[in-house]
């Protein structure tokens, strides 16, 4: 390669003049850790402007973040559940309003399907849930057996897979509310017909029972 | 986006909205459109964590949705948009300043959530002036009206797309999510609404329900007693109208830095009778004739023509170029350069960063190098009349830091180093890019440290607010002095020390977080009439 000058030589292939060490001069160490985390710098920084307009924006940015941790868009993480109930956290919590978004504006799939969600909110959810398929007028009965049927307290795989099933077949495509609910109807009567001896229409109307608690129910069918 | 911007996201979208919301909003920026399983998949968290959280990004318009082939609804996280939420103090202000107490809170509602109606913007608002009114008055509804009215009338606040009413003909299956539909004429259309009523007080004695305890509020919300007049028209704030205004505020007060007042009265006046023939993004606005100019200043403003001539005719010389003279009908036309003057303002950021930086001598040589555009560094020791020591390594130091970058002009075509030119040179556009970088970074430091701080003294803060929250109570149920100077005593000497420098430092890096994002202001408004320009 040409500028090869010597062989074997050290050369630099520039002027080492430019840079600004003379020749022969011992260069500096090569620096062997990372840059220090806090460097000293040689110039303070300037101080903040302050204004009548910048001290209002102050307090309302303070005030914006406190208002927005009240507001309900702010999720709070679920917390595990301690092993006691502290009696002071009963009256700790504060008041949030119930938020429900305009569900014309935003995807189907967007609306909670809690028809079988046995989750920390038993009464919100079975409240959604019967609110949802309680406007399929049509089948009033069949509800009301079904959910005396969940009232077993079998939160096991049948129930999970039943609304992993829903929800597939919401998926594909035609989702109106009607088939939904008898599809899930139909293949609920055949899971459950395995669970107890007795015919399920036997049910006398009237009994809505352990339809409200979430509780693992050891009472028996009748 | 960088890395620096996911990680400013995060802990903004952290401290508005918590942890789950956090957690759907940065993976989806980080990882771009995505349907609602595949999130829940990734992030590990329950389908039904994902869709409350998508909820309120796309109410916030944080998030937006589209319609895939087969049905697949993907949703997209927009980075710039959280990086907005920075700036909710600055637009309320500006909203105060310009429509008093009224639009301030109309804009604050309107940012805190999302989109709202009219219809309950006015309620909340009324209902909050009124709080803050003496005994005995309320707040009208309809002066709230005509506010917003106002508001959108300038464009301050415009209608959210929404979905076109069709005729229900097609028996087809509903489509996964509904398309959203605006054109441009109805973006600041006002429904006529004929909103009579008066805010009320909370503590009001008049209402039942208000004393109905708040658990019977039935859960559905739509069991309002009346329909909502204007269902479905839902309203955000305009944030590019925003944007301008706070452009040209940046313009004028360079403007009146540079020269005088009368000289940015006159730059304001131009601005504002460009408000609406000139689009926001133009580099330069239509051209304004010198007697319309004159018609049009601020009454009371004692200018005569030969003077505003004068004035017009120095400000079109200057070499900043913020004005231009683009023809001499009308007794002159000129036009204000937007473009330049963002540029300006971007290299005047610039070269005083380096300035505080490193120093004013290594400022000198900055602007040394923008002017002439290519220097050698033999030519920068020259020209600068600094000390060939001491400028190489200001030259360095800035190179390093990106502030300067070099040019190779070989001499032979092999490049070798000791035949070829190196030119230093300053590209604009780039360390505009490098500093914005550095300033998103700033913010995220600034916050994380405010975290720190409040998390290390939070014992302390919980303890003060207990206090204050007894003597709140015990004031109200009158109590004597002693027992308050009893109680105010439980928070000793030591530790009332330690609250005020915890509320001294929080204030600073507030403070320092508004600033920070003006600058990201001038240098983002610089960059995208860069890009558009291209």
């Amino acid at each position: 390669m040409a500028g090869n000058k010597g062989r074997g030589r050290a050369a630099y292939t520039f002027n080492i003049e430019a840079v600004g060490f003379g020749r022969g001069e011992k260069l500096p160490d090569v620096v062997l850790k990372p840059p220090p985390l806090f460097p000293d710098t040689d110039y303070k920084p300037v101080p903040l402007k302050a204004g009548e307009g910048e001290e209002y924006m102050l307090a309302l940015k303070q005030e914006l973040r406190e208002t927005m941790k009240r507001m309900p868009y702010y999720l709070e993480t679920p917390e595990e559940k301690p092993d006691i109930e502290r009696y002071s956290k009963r009256y700790m919590k504060v008041y949030k309003e119930e938020w429900i978004p305009d569900w014309r504006r935003l995807p189907r799939e967007m609306m909670p399907r809690k028809k079988y969600k046995t989750g920390p909110k038993p009464q919100k959810a079975k409240t959604t849930g019967k609110g949802a398929s309680l406007t399929n007028t049509a089948d009033v009965l069949k509800k009301i057996e079904e959910l005396e049927k969940r009232g077993d307290g079998e939160k096991s795989d049948e129930e999970n897979e039943e609304k992993e099933g829903s929800k597939e077949k919401s998926k594909e495509g035609d989702d109106d509310e009607d088939d939904d609910a008898a599809e899930q109807e139909e293949y609920d009567e055949e899971e459950q017909e395995e669970e107890n001896d007795y015919i399920n229409s036997y049910f006398e109307d009237g009994d809505d029972f352990g339809a409200d608690s979430d509780d693992n129910m050891d009472e028996a069918t009748y | 986006m960088t890395q620096a911007e996911i990680k400013l996201c995060s802990l903004l979208l952290q401290e508005h909205f918590g942890e789950i919301v956090e957690k759907i909003g940065v993976h989806l920026i980080r990882t771009g459109s995505q349907p609602l399983r595949v999130i829940a998949h990734d992030t590990g968290a329950s389908l039904d964590q994902v869709k409350k959280a998508l909820c309120v990004l796309i109410q916030h318009n944080l998030v937006i949705y589209q319609v895939h082939r087969r049905g697949v609804v993907e949703y997209e996280a927009q980075c710039s948009r959280v990086l907005r939420m920075l700036r909710y103090p600055r637009y309320i202000y500006t909203a105060k300043t310009l429509y008093s107490d009224t639009g301030e809170l109309i804009v604050e509602e309107l940012l805190l959530n999302g989109k709202m109606t009219m219809s309950a913007v006015v309620k909340k608002v009324a209902d909050r002036l009124t709080e803050t009114m003496e005994d005995g008055k309320t707040m009208d509804y309809s002066e709230v009206s005509n506010t917003f009215v106002r508001l959108a009338d300038t464009h301050f606040v415009q209608r959210c797309p929404w979905v076109p009413v069709t005729e229900n003909s097609d028996p087809g299956p509903p489509p996964p999510a509904p398309i959203l539909v605006i054109s441009e004429k109805d973006m600041y259309l006002v429904p006529k609404l004929s909103l009579i009523g008066k805010g009320k007080r909370r503590r009001s004695s008049d209402e039942d329900a208000a004393g109905e305890p708040k658990a019977k509020r039935p859960k559905h919300g739509t069991d309002h007693k009346e329909p909502i007049p204007d269902d479905g028209i839902y309203w955000q704030a305009n944030l590019d109208r925003f944007h301008q205004h706070f452009r040209d505020q940046a313009i004028v007060s360079a403007v009146a830095n540079r020269m005088d007042q009368t000289s940015s009265e006159i730059v304001r006046t131009m601005l504002r009778m460009s408000e609406i023939t000139t689009p926001s993004s133009a580099p330069f606005t239509q051209p304004l004739s010198s007697n319309e100019i004159f018609r049009s200043l601020p009454v009371g403003y004692n200018v005569s023509k030969q003077v505003l001539d004068q004035y017009l005719t120095l400000l079109a010389d200057d070499p900043l170029e913020f004005v231009g003279k683009s023809g001499d009908s009308g007794g002159g036309m000129y036009v204000i350069n937007l473009h330049k003057a963002l540029g300006s303002l971007a290299t005047a950021t610039l070269e005083s960063v380096v300035q505080e930086r490193f120093g004013s001598r290594c400022a000198r040589i900055f602007r040394l190098v923008l002017q002439k555009k290519h220097l050698e560094q033999k030519q920068v020791e020259d020209f600068a009349m600094i000390p060939a020591k001491e400028a190489k390594d200001m030259l360095y130091k800035m190179l390093s830091e990106n502030f300067m970058s070099l040019q190779e002009i070989p001499k032979t075509p092999d490049h070798a180093p000791s035949r070829t030119f190196y030119l230093y040179t300053v590209n604009i556009l780039s360390a505009a890019r490098m500093l914005l970088h550095r300033c998103y970074k700033s913010i995220a430091n600034l916050i994380e440290r405010r975290q720190f701080e409040t998390k290390e003294n939070k014992r302390l803060l919980e303890k003060s607010q207990r206090v204050e929250a007894i003597l709140a109570s015990m004031q109200a149920t009158g109590a004597e002095d002693a027992q308050l100077q009893e109680i105010e005593e439980m928070i000793t000497a030591p530790e009332r020390q330690q609250l005020e420098t915890l509320k001294r430092n929080v204030n600073k890096l507030d403070a320092s977080e508004i600033q920070v994002d003006e600058t990201i202001f001038l240098l983002e408004s610089y960059i995208e009439s860069t890009m558009k320009r291209q």
